[in-house]
């Protein structure tokens, strides 16, 4: 039997795609391959790939979301009644959006803890610190706004007293306070406002920090860690990023997953009641994540804690060149740094806690 | 030269976009427009008690009758904005946020307001003499942007 003469199409139609898209695959290939020290194969030295992955459930989850919200004083809460109750698998969406951004605030305090415990803020890495603590306030202020939109009543008197807190910023509090609530005082605009810079105006600041983030991270190499008594065989002191460590974040997506599906089943998104203008709640709390600030401001003056709440953010924005600057000058103790570190966050902790019990 | 003379061209028409994009994004300070609305007839109001009526943004005001006037406080607490409501039991008017509590005439007595010496703000009422009809000045931010 004659077998089918072979056809050529199949090599042409490649030659034609690749002359449209005249990709230098070597590039990419070298790309793929950027050595990553061997510590990184424990997970908690590499949690913010695991941020990563968050921001992709939020994002899917959140314009999932989008579909059903209505962004509007009348109908917000309705509609998310709506999603919980009557769309289908809507529960299950919410929860997951709700618990990723939780675990997200989590996974974000948790790599800066980690980055600076192990110094690797130093130099050269001072700018990538700088952008890695702008993403966590953005990270915070997507938890804020994400919440004051669900429109209920401690949601709602959440953002009044936040975008009253605003105002007492020195100098451009007033001019904060107006431009968010949309006028002088908490109203429909707010509402709108707080949805624009939801799903709008902070993803794109998000999406712009964490590439110029992922950027330094690949201009200047991860930090390389060696630990006491770890003996790393020779030859292996390196592994490519794809595929071994791409796989490996690929395998933690599939259990964050499953860790957030069990949260969304034993922990739903709730439901308080629908936002009343004039009734204040008898109990206000913000999310847990502001629990210090709140805690911070029954303890000291408006003003006073609304200050030290600048002063510690400053400070630890410019940690790096801080530190820097103490070591060349008095040259103090490596131990310093961490121990003012452990303080900074027994006081985070002790305050929250303090707040979540009260 | 040129250069200086485009850097500063490209400065002034991008610098004049970015301005007019963030004017738009703040809305324009009116000045503040009142109107009068019914709050009730003089015989509603009961010597000692509160009676709350809604100004036009759907706001609670707390009218309030002594011995011998009649006063409109808002119940804006104004610390951080939350809502005061009147206890009866203890005379006061109370802001369950931080425990703030004032008095009868809206003077802060404890918590945050007074430390800060904070009242609470009044609005100005009308009483019509040959009907009785009280009338209530609040805030006109109805079909406006702010």
């Amino acid at each position: 039997m004659k077998s089918e003469p072979q056809t050529h199409w199949q090599p042409a139609l490649m030659a034609r795609i690749k002359s449209m898209l005249p990709i230098d695959w070597e590039i990419i290939r070298h790309m793929g391959a950027e050595p990553i020290p061997y510590h990184l194969k424990k997970w908690w030295f590499c949690l913010g790939g695991t941020i990563l992955y968050l921001f992709i459930v939020q994002i899917a989850t959140g314009i999932a979301l989008t579909f059903y919200y209505v962004p509007t004083p009348q109908e917000a809460y309705a509609s998310i009644v709506a999603i919980t109750q009557e769309v289908r698998f809507g529960w299950y969406i919410r929860s997951l959006h709700k618990w990723s951004g939780n675990l997200m605030i989590v996974a974000v305090m948790l790599h800066m803890l980690r980055v600076f415990f192990t110094a690797a803020y130093r130099h050269p890495r001072q700018l990538n610190w700088c952008v890695g603590f702008l993403l966590l306030g953005t990270t915070m202020t997507f938890g804020f706004t994400g919440y004051s939109l669900v429109y209920e009543q401690l949601s709602f008197w959440g953002a009044t007293v936040a975008t009253n807190l605003a105002e007492a910023v020195p100098l451009i509090g007033p001019w904060i306070a107006f431009f968010l609530r949309g006028g002088p005082e908490v109203g429909e605009n707010t509402l709108t406002r707080f949805f624009v810079l939801h799903i709008g105006v902070l993803p794109t600041v998000a999406f712009i920090l964490v590439a110029i983030h992922i950027f330094l991270v690949r201009l200047h190499g991860v930090t390389e860690l060696n630990f006491d008594g770890e003996t790393v065989p020779e030859g292996k002191r390196h592994f490519q990023f794809w595929p071994d460590h791409a796989t490996t974040e690929i395998l933690i997506g599939v259990l964050l997953m499953y860790l957030l599906t069990i949260l969304a089943l034993v922990f739903p998104a709730g439901l308080g009641e629908p936002a009343n203008v004039n009734e204040t709640p008898l109990h206000i709390k913000p999310e847990w994540y502001f629990y210090f600030n709140f805690r911070l401001l029954k303890l000291t003056s408006l003003k006073l804690s609304v200050v030290l709440t600048m002063a510690i953010g400053a400070i630890a924005f410019f940690w790096p060149f801080i530190e820097e600057w103490f070591m060349r000058r008095w040259r103090v103790s490596d131990r310093l740094p961490v121990t003012l570190g452990v303080l900074a966050f027994l006081l985070f902790l002790m305050l929250t806690v303090w707040e979540a019990f009260a | 030269m040129s250069l200086v003379a485009m850097t500063a061209g490209l400065l002034l028409s991008y610098g004049l976009f970015a301005v007019q994009g963030l004017l738009f994004l703040i809305p324009r300070r009116l000045a503040p427009r009142t109107r009068r609305i019914f709050a009730g007839q003089i015989d509603q109001f009961e010597v000692g008690a509160i009676k709350s009526v809604l100004d036009l943004q759907g706001n609670e005001i707390l009218i309030k009758r002594d011995a011998q006037e009649l006063r409109a406080f808002n119940s804006t607490c104004p610390h951080l904005g939350c809502r005061v409501h009147w206890e009866n039991d203890r005379k006061r008017f109370f802001c369950p946020c931080h425990n703030g509590a004032f008095d009868q005439n809206g003077v802060a007595t404890e918590g945050p307001p007074a430390a800060a010496g904070q009242s609470l703000a009044t609005l100005p009422l009308e009483v019509d003499s040959r009907s009785g009809v009280v009338y209530l000045e609040v805030k006109d931010s109805r079909k406006k942007l702010a």
